[in-house]
């Protein structure tokens, strides 16, 4: 799979889980993994690049850290929109 | 600067010891932040209420921790206070510092920061304390471009913290501050990008005097032992006990294990010695570590959140310490790893073994159960054989 589909993918498998699940970084990529086929290093490295620049962010609620799409509030304190 | 009339506070700054009241008015005749920290502070104290709200998303692009998010719940009455977030600084080993890398860290929080810190918090850390969010990115970029690095927070590794162990202390079996160095140094991922069930930490002590509390504090302590036996330089004991030590009351009564006596010479029997430290630590020129020094590793220490408060409890009673640790790092791996796979979201690595049983926990890592592992005698009649012990 190309990286770019393969971050495609990842995103909408964040996308679904929202407001329903909070996900861990494991259960992407054990998830994304299974679906799509793809090596579980693989899943890790694009999403961590996904990440790395703002597409999803690392968050924190009730003691626990969980994977989601950015919020726009988020990605203007970053300066990636305006 | 607004001044607020502090009554209450200022029944802190008497007496002889220092005072955080001071210092915090100190830091408020530059910083608004710490201004409005006191005059918050005051009301609390009037009121009986606290103000202060925890989480939100605050972070540095990239990681997952390192900040954790503070907010006042009286923004408009306190606007200084509004974001105060706490940055938490990966400490080196051993809280060593020279003094001009301490000013660099602190000039640096004078311009970004309130001004305020907390040397150091209870993870290890440097607790920069109260930073404006849209401050982070800056400050971050400037000590990460100066070879300073955040902590770990959220469901991360956590900082690993050491005792100074080998660089100051004779009785330190490990060299804490090269391994707690190198694990964080191995588990950067780890620390930066929150990928667990919970927290995890390690600590390191060289000996069972624990100066860290590792055994009260850490997921995993990792704590300095020997095998073979203590030494004994009996011309010392008798000088102990001509300077008036009362040997049988002081130190043989004092053994948790009862594996001394004392009659015209100290006995020890090394076979049931706990290697607690007591005795060493009381005598120390009589009384000496064994010669093969290693540590032991123990798990599950965490305080009460979930359930109550756990002391780590051994696994594995001896290994040898050297560089590249690789022995250790294989056996942390897979105890994560177990742990990572069953947990609950929020259930410490303690906890999970508590539900699930040493046994299954045991066999995840490859490790044979052991008498040194039992934590406690057993109160119920029922053991649960599998097929395969029954052959
Ligand atoms: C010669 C006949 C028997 C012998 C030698 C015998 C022996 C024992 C022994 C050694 C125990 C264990 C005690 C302990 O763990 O401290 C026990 C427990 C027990 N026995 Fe018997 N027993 C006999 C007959 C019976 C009969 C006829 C019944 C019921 C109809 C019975 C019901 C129980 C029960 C319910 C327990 C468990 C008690 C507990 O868990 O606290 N036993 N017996
Ligand atoms: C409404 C009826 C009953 C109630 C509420 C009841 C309740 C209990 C309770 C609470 C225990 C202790 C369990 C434990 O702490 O592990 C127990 C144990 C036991 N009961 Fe009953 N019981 C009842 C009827 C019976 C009957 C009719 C028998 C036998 C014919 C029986 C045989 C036993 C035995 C053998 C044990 C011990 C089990 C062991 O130690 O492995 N019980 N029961
Ligand atoms: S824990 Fe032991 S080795 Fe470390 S500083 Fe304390 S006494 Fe020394
Ligand atoms: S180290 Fe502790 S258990 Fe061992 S002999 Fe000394 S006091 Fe006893």
């Amino acid at each position: 799979m190309e990286k770019e589909e393969l971050k495609n993918t990842i995103f909408a498998f964040v996308e679904k889980a929202k407001g329903k699940k909070k996900l861990k970084e494991k259960d992407i990529i054990k998830g994304v993994s299974a679906d799509a086929g793809v090596e579980k290093d693989e899943v890790k490295k694009a999403l961590r690049e996904m990440i790395d620049v703002g597409r999803l962010m690392y968050s924190y609620g009730g003691g626990a850290s969980s994977v989601e799409i950015p919020s726009e509030e988020y990605l203007r304190e970053k300066g990636m929109i305006k | 600067m607004k001044k607020y009339d502090t009554p209450l506070l200022d029944e802190l700054e008497k007496g002889p010891w220092p005072s955080f009241v001071t210092e915090i008015k100190k830091a408020a005749q530059k910083h608004e932040a710490a201004a409005d920290e006191l005059g918050q502070l005051e009301k609390s104290y009037k009121t009986k209420r606290g103000y202060w709200k925890h989480g939100g998303i605050v972070g540095v692009l990239g990681y997952g921790g390192g900040v954790i998010g503070r907010y006042s719940n009286l923004p408009d009455e306190f606007p200084g206070v509004a974001h105060f977030h706490t940055v938490r600084i990966n400490q080196p080993s051993g809280f060593y510092y020279k003094s001009d890398s301490l000013r660099e860290i602190l000039d640096l929080w004078d311009k970004y920061g309130s001004g305020l810190t907390n040397m150091h918090g209870s993870t290890g850390d440097m607790v920069m304390l109260g930073c404006k969010t849209e401050a982070l990115e800056p400050f971050f970029a400037e000590i990460s471009s100066r070879g300073w690095d955040l902590g770990g927070s959220g469901s991360a590794l956590r900082t690993p913290s050491c005792c100074m162990g080998a660089s100051k202390c004779e009785w330190s079996n490990i060299d804490t501050m090269n391994l707690a160095n190198t694990l964080t140094q191995a588990y950067q991922d780890e620390l930066h990008r929150p990928m667990w069930p919970y927290k995890f930490k390690f600590k390191i002590a060289g000996c069972a005097v624990d100066c860290v509390a590792s055994i009260a504090r850490a997921d995993c302590s990792i704590i300095g032992t020997w095998r073979g036996d203590i030494q004994i330089d009996q011309g010392e004991v008798e000088n102990y006990a001509k300077q008036g030590m009362d040997i049988k009351a002081e130190i043989v009564d004092m053994c948790p294990t009862g594996c001394m006596s004392y009659e015209s010479k100290l006995e020890i029997n090394n076979a049931e010695c706990s290697r607690c430290m007591h005795c060493i630590a009381k005598m120390t020129k009589a009384l000496g570590p064994g010669p093969e020094k290693g540590a032991s590793i123990l798990i599950g220490s965490k305080a009460p959140i979930v359930v109550g408060s756990l002391l780590s409890w051994v696994v594995v009673p001896f290994m040898k310490m050297e560089p590249p640790y690789e022995e250790f790092k294989d056996l942390a791996d897979k105890m994560i790893e177990w742990w990572d796979d069953n947990a609950k979201p929020r259930e410490r690595i303690g906890e999970l073994i508590e539900a699930k049983g040493m046994r299954p926990f045991l066999e995840a890592i490859g490790v044979e159960a052991q008498p040194q592992q039992v934590y406690e005698p057993r109160k119920d009649p029922f053991f649960f054989w599998k097929d395969e012990d029954l052959g």
